[in-house]
């Protein structure tokens, strides 16, 4: 196996290049110096550019991930040469590769949904024909910025999962362009689907009268939900989005990967990311009846069904930074133990750290992100800072090889043979013992949840998080 | 070897035990979290029945409900600031717009051309205001009248909110006769349901023909809106409201609801009232906590007659801008199920929700289209609405 044969992120390895934390610290306060500079320039409704409206610049971020997700995962690239990749001085690359992806996402944005979908399709994707049919030039553009960006919400859980669950499946072995551009538009056709079966009754349902031959207007999810609005959707997407690269990152795809056959090993990653997805859902709905009281339907904020679904897909973007920041900089710590050791250590110890993210973001977001007070404002969308900041870390770790603080090299041939170890792992092998281990974790892990599930009342009663 | 052995079946058993661990806690979460079973544990929420008295009726007259005449000239003032996070004395609009354009206004500025002249002579004020101003014909106000009528007969007036224009709102008050209740002193209480401009910047024209008023507003009131009140003249009793319920008067409550509002408002105080024989009525300046919280916090917390929702007035906060979302009409749809008897709203209700109402069959009572008040669907400028009377 040589390097050429793996992707450009698996051919590489990143080596610090200062010992101990200093790597780490450096790329931190760059990386949050970055993030705010380039916020009070874009977002901040203080700043400059204004974006954050909030959908219009929640659109944008939302499609950058997506682009980078594309350029980097789908195209491994391409049309950027190997020795191109190698050789430029990481600055430089992720100049150029940022500013591709940016001009890519504003012709996906403006040419593809605003001119020709907008135009010739769906008249909610073009503000200026909502405006011209009489609705105010504010809500025109975020009403489309809103579905524009619920397209890239649904593609950024599907396109990291063909190339992390599927394995690039069935078109692995094509060449670049071909394997991305097929993956690309696969995923985009299936996010299609998703769009119309989970958010084209939500925006059908933004025009009066319901746009009943259009669109299933009362919803399919309405009892379920206890709400018409596809913030449910939003819940369990958004999970999924999450619950995608802790599966890559920190979970190193275990225990999926343990599975030896192929279809069924990328069967099983594909829906157990969503039907873990889907339990960390509910449990994070169910975590807030718990802390705030039961939800009553049709009220606002923090008491709405709406906006606890909403919460859901917030929580887990929190949980995202610190497994990300984990992976980047911190070497996937802890490595030392076994990979099931790890993995169950990283896991608890990211939520923790979400946790701990939550708190800081809500007692302090509003006094430096221009955001505004309280959990469950309308416009407050802790995802617009939280993407926005992970794209940050995928600029600096895709695109500049982890500059300043780390370097690339190639790998060696045996750390090549980890990347295979990463898809089929052979670490872990059924004994009797590891059956006994199993039950008495499943145990405690039941244990575990029976306990945070009692706690959080007691939390409810006696924290506030906002004065 | 046999330490060997020992060693790789701890292991093996630790491996699974982790794995075990994440799995397990996986699984429970997805199994129950969402069950009828996980649901039958959350305790019951007791309902506190504070008894706060009762009235016997009450009248509200609308001085005004237009807060703004055109949603596309303030909407858009918005947007063009930098959307509804922006801070609201910075937006540039009178009585703190400085001729620098759009958020580029500041309180200090703002007031600073037009301090002197309060209270004394608002319209001075605003015709200077009117120069520096973003689209300056398009403040209105929101205010209402409320007369209580108590056991004993008493009748106690209050007036909620104090609209935004000087100039319109003076006009207001003349045509449903409040300056001269003001003058007269008959009005017990300015309660401002919170800071925004439409229901809060017209305070000057209030104090003008009283300055003395008692005052409540809403702890979250930032330093900016403090300071306007002692800039408009005012010299009485300000009441900070930092308690859940206030008993006003037997059968009248304020209740504050802690909400994050656009523009960098915070908080928002409403009326609950018990109609002796009748039940609650509930009245609300623009309802930023939701007219559902506000049912469902004074039935949780409220003694009222007949424990039945009698009466609502006011603005619910549900499609000001004419905008729409799903959300609204799980309201719609639910709203019902409270069976409220009399449903007196506008302004920042929206008249496509005022619409949606009439279409779901609720008793919604309709106005007059008078004084520029844009629609019959709900209650217009000078319209009254009575309950328990």
């Amino acid at each position: 196996m040589d390097n050429s044969s793996v992707s450009y992120l698996e051919s590489r390895k990143l080596v610090k290049r200062w010992s101990g934390p200093i790597p780490a610290l450096v790329n931190t306060i760059i990386i949050f110096a970055f993030f705010y500079a380039t916020w009070w320039i874009f977002q901040d409704p203080r700043g400059i550019m204004r974006m954050y409206t909030p959908y219009v610049g929640y659109m944008v971020c939302r499609w950058l991930l997506i682009l980078f997700i594309w350029v980097a995962y789908i195209f491994d690239f391409w049309p950027f040469k190997r020795s191109w990749l190698n050789k430029t001085h990481p600055l430089i690359k992720g100049g150029i590769l940022t500013l591709v992806s940016v001009a890519a996402m504003v012709i996906l944005i403006k040419g593809f949904f605003i001119e020709i979908l907008g135009n010739y399709g769906i008249a909610y994707f073009n503000p200026a024909r909502l405006e011209a049919m009489g609705i105010t030039d504010f809500y025109a553009i975020e009403y489309a910025a809103e579905a524009i960006m619920m397209f890239a919400a649904i593609a950024s859980w599907l396109s990291p999962s063909w190339v992390v669950a599927c394995e690039n499946a069935p078109w692995q072995k094509l060449g670049q362009p071909a394997r991305g551009i097929t993956i690309a538009v696969v995923t985009f056709f299936m996010s299609m689907i998703v769009y119309f079966l989970t958010m084209h009754s939500h925006m059908a349902i933004l025009f009066y009268p319901w746009q009943k031959f259009t669109a299933i207007c009362p919803p399919y999810w309405e009892e379920f939900a206890n709400t018409v609005s596809g913030n449910f959707h939003i819940a369990w997407i958004m999970c999924c989005t999450v619950v995608v690269w802790l599966f890559e990152t920190i979970w190193q795809r275990y225990p999926f990967n343990l599975i030896k056959n192929n279809a069924l090993r990328r069967l099983a990653s594909f829906f157990g990311i969503i039907g873990i997805a889907v339990a960390l859902c509910f449990f994070l709905y169910y975590a807030q009846d718990l802390v705030w009281g039961e939800t009553i339907r049709g009220t606002r904020r923090l008491m709405a069904p709406d906006w606890r679904w909403l919460h859901v897909g917030e929580m887990a973007i929190f949980w995202l930074v610190p497994s990300l920041y984990l992976t980047f900089y911190c070497n996937n710590w802890p490595t030392k133990f076994s990979r099931p050791v790890n993995v169950c250590i990283r896991t608890l110890l990211t939520a923790a750290m979400a946790a701990v993210v939550y708190i800081i973001y809500y007692k302090t977001s509003h006094l430096f992100l221009g955001t505004q007070k309280g959990f469950s404002h309308p416009q407050q969308f802790p995802m617009i800072p939280m993407i926005w900041l992970i794209n940050i870390f995928l600029i600096n770790v895709w695109f500049m090889d982890g500059w300043p603080g780390w370097k690339a090299v190639p790998k060696t041939e045996a750390e090549l043979e980890e990347v295979k170890e990463e898809i089929v792992a052979s670490d872990v092998t059924w004994t009797s013992k590891l059956a006994k281990g199993l039950a008495v974790g499943l145990c405690i892990g039941v244990l575990l949840y029976v306990a945070i599930i009692n706690i959080l009342p007691w939390i409810g009663a006696n924290f506030t998080i906002i004065n | 070897m046999s330490n060997d052995n020992k060693n790789i079946s701890r292991r093996d058993f630790v491996k699974g035990a982790a794995t075990g661990l994440v799995v397990g806690a996986f699984a429970s979460m997805g199994m129950y979290s969402y069950t009828s079973s996980a649901y039958s544990r959350l305790p019951k929420v007791e309902r506190k029945m504070e008894d706060f008295g009762a009235c016997r009726s009450i009248r509200v007259t609308n001085i005004s409900e237009t807060s703004w005449f055109n949603n596309a000239h303030l909407i858009g003032d918005i947007h063009a600031a930098g959307g509804l996070l922006v801070n609201q004395y910075t937006l540039n609009w009178a009585p703190f717009a400085n001729g620098k354009g759009s958020a580029k206004g500041s309180y200090e500025e703002g007031i600073g051309s037009i301090k002197e002249l309060l209270p004394h002579d608002l319209k001075k004020a605003w015709e200077l205001q009117k120069k520096l101003a973003l689209h300056p014909d398009n403040p209105g106000g929101y205010s209402c009248l409320i007369e209580v009528e108590a056991l004993d007969g008493t009748i106690h007036k209050y007036l909620l909110d104090t609209g935004w224009s000087y100039e319109w709102m003076e006009d207001s008050f003349k045509r449903e006769g409040i300056d001269k209740m003001l003058e007269e002193q008959q009005i017990e209480a300015l309660f401002i349901s919170h800071e925004h401009w439409d229901h809060f910047w017209g305070l000057p024209v209030t104090v003008k023909y009283d300055n003395r008023i008692p005052l409540y507003v809403h702890d979250g009131f930032y330093k900016e809106g403090l300071q306007y009140i002692k800039d408009s003249g005012y010299k009485g009793d300000l009441t900070i409201v930092d308690k859940p319920i206030t008993q006003i008067i037997p059968g009248m409550a304020l209740l504050k609801f802690d909400v994050p509002i656009i523009n960098r408002v915070f908080g928002e105080t409403s009326l609950a009232f018990n109609i002796q024989g009748k039940g609650l009525v509930l009245i609300s300046g623009c309802c930023h906590q939701g007219i559902l919280k506000f049912a469902d916090f004074a039935q949780a917390n409220l003694k009222y007659d007949n424990d039945r929702f009698y009466g609502i007035y006011g603005g619910l906060h549900i499609s000001p801008f004419e905008d729409w979302d799903p959300k609204y009409d799980d309201l719609v749809i639910s709203l019902g199920q409270w069976n409220f008897e009399r449903i007196g709203c506008n302004h920042c209700t929206g008249h496509l929700t005022a619409k949606k109402f009439i279409e779901a069959g609720y008793p919604v009572v309709r106005g007059s289209a008078r004084f520029r008040s844009a629609s019959k669907d709900y209650l217009g400028n000078g319209d009254k609405i009575s309950f328990g009377c």
